[in-house]
């Protein structure tokens, strides 16, 4: 199999898994509903108060649910021994990283897509203008959740308190890309022009670059038993 | 092949000096405190406040020379595999860790009367913070996994991946807002006076003294404890064996 295949393979075996079992996009999509609600208990806002603190709202829901999903990514596979069979299977592993990469990268994307129209109505945004832009920060950021993230999902799937560990390793090596992410969109819902904001774009580039090479050559090790 | 059994040879053989880095760095700590706390000169607008900065950067300076250490060594071991690198890397960690926790300490205490609030959130704050949150989920990581090669493994993972990053996350965090005072000491040349750059690289010298002779302790009891469970492992298993056979 070429290497283009072995991507397109663990891809489609993800998405079929998902469309029969529902249950990953499911318990994403709910968690991340009630962390909207949550927050907008928590805070009485203004119109202001709003646009300040949006952003980070939308982030926080965001990588939240990411991290579920992320970790449902592998632990899907101890199920009749999966991961073993990945880890014996003579396809390049960095395929396989890909393939499970760009699978978590379609699920994170289709939640916050669906999500988005929730906050626009709860929190009575005016978008209209700039949801392209918005949606390639969506697409840049998550990119980067998704790379360092399934680099870790692989990782702490196979030790103990797998559920806790996968944040507490994740979050903190993802802080440029919430720092990043929180300020592009900021500045994009407040219709801030393009310069303003465009390094926190070049940053997530870099980033996404960085992490994906990085984790494509570590996978390796992290799958290797 | 060459250069594994001399890295290993090195290492063993410079521990039998460990209690020359111990020495040296007693005497440097000792007089770089002298010269620090008494001889030192108060500063113009800090006034005495400014003396914990013998201890503040000194200790910052070292828990990233701890870092780098992990990072090195983290891709050593991949390199190489060696057992004795990874229980290096383990100690480095632990003691960078402990190193970046006290530094965020003084640095609040300095932060206090200088800039009139405990925490803020200055990038090399943030970097610090993130820093230590990486070295704690790395200590953490290595108790959560039972093959001591497959620990050493991924250790090494997130220690490399969390190197990479830190530069991104200071960055990050310099255009997302900043305060700090400028670095006293850059390519551009020394900014600060002599007597004043003295003990500060006194204490600097000494603190890395510090922190390698705590290394080199730690480093060999973390192999004795590894010798340690291997061997009990196997004297067990030979009790097992035994009591099998009757």
């Amino acid at each position: 199999m070429t290497f283009l295949k072995v991507i397109q393979w663990v891809v489609w075996k993800d998405l079929i898994t998902e469309i029969r079992s529902r249950e990953t996009l499911s318990s994403m999509l709910f968690f991340a509903m009630i962390v909207i609600l949550v927050f907008s208990f928590s805070f009485s806002m203004d119109q202001d108060a709003v646009r300040e603190l949006i952003a980070g709202i939308i982030w926080v829901a965001f990588a939240f649910t990411g991290i579920i999903g992320l970790g449902k990514s592998f632990t899907v596979e101890l199920h009749n021994d999966c991961l073993e069979y990945l880890q014996l299977s003579p396809a390049p592993k960095g395929a396989i990283y890909l393939g499970k990469m760009t699978a978590n990268l379609l699920f994170m994307l289709t939640v916050e897509i669906l999500l988005f129209p929730l906050f626009v109505l709860f929190f009575n945004l005016d978008v209209v203008e700039e949801i392209g832009l918005l949606l390639l920060i969506f697409f840049l950021a998550t990119l980067g959740l998704s790379a360092v993230g399934t680099l870790f999902s692989a990782l702490t799937v196979q030790i103990r308190a797998r559920e806790v560990m996968l944040p507490v390793l994740l979050l903190p090596l993802a802080v440029p890309v919430m720092i990043a992410a929180v300020e592009a969109t900021r500045g994009a819902l407040n219709g801030a022009p393009l310069s303003l904001y465009s390094q926190w774009l070049e940053l997530l580039i870099i980033f996404n670059v960085i992490f994906t090479v990085a984790s494509f050559w570590l996978f390796e090790l992290i799958l290797d038993s | 092949m060459s250069l594994l059994p001399s890295i290993n040879r090195f290492i063993r053989h410079i521990q039998r000096f460990k209690g020359w880095f111990g020495g040296a760095a007693a005497l440097c700590l000792i007089t770089g405190m002298y010269l620090g706390l008494i001889t030192s000169p108060p500063d113009y607008y800090q006034g005495e406040i400014v003396r914990i900065m013998y201890v503040h950067v000194p200790l910052a300076h070292t828990a990233l020379f701890g870092y780098t250490v992990l990072f090195v060594g983290s891709l050593w071991y991949l390199w190489k595999r060696d057992p004795l690198i990874d229980n290096m890397c383990h100690a480095a960690a632990g003691m960078s860790a402990a190193f970046t926790a006290v530094a965020l300490v003084t640095g609040s205490i300095w932060a206090k009367p200088t800039w009139n609030t405990w925490w803020t959130w200055d990038p090399k704050l943030v970097s610090f913070a993130v820093l230590l949150m990486i070295l704690a989920g790395y200590l953490m990581l290595r108790t959560m996994v039972e093959d001591p090669e497959q620990e050493g493994r991924y250790a090494a993972v997130l220690a490399i991946v969390g190197g990479l990053d830190l530069p991104i996350i200071y960055f990050a965090a310099e255009w997302w807002r900043t305060l700090h005072q400028p670095l006293s000491i850059s390519l551009r040349g020394v900014s600060i006076s002599g007597d004043i750059l003295l003990p500060l690289s006194i204490m600097s010298i000494g603190f890395t003294l510090l922190f390698t002779y705590m290394l080199m302790i730690r480093t060999q009891m973390l192999y004795l404890v590894n010798l340690f469970d291997a061997k009990k492992g196997r004297l067990l298993s030979q009790v097992h064996l035994s009591k099998v056979g009757q």
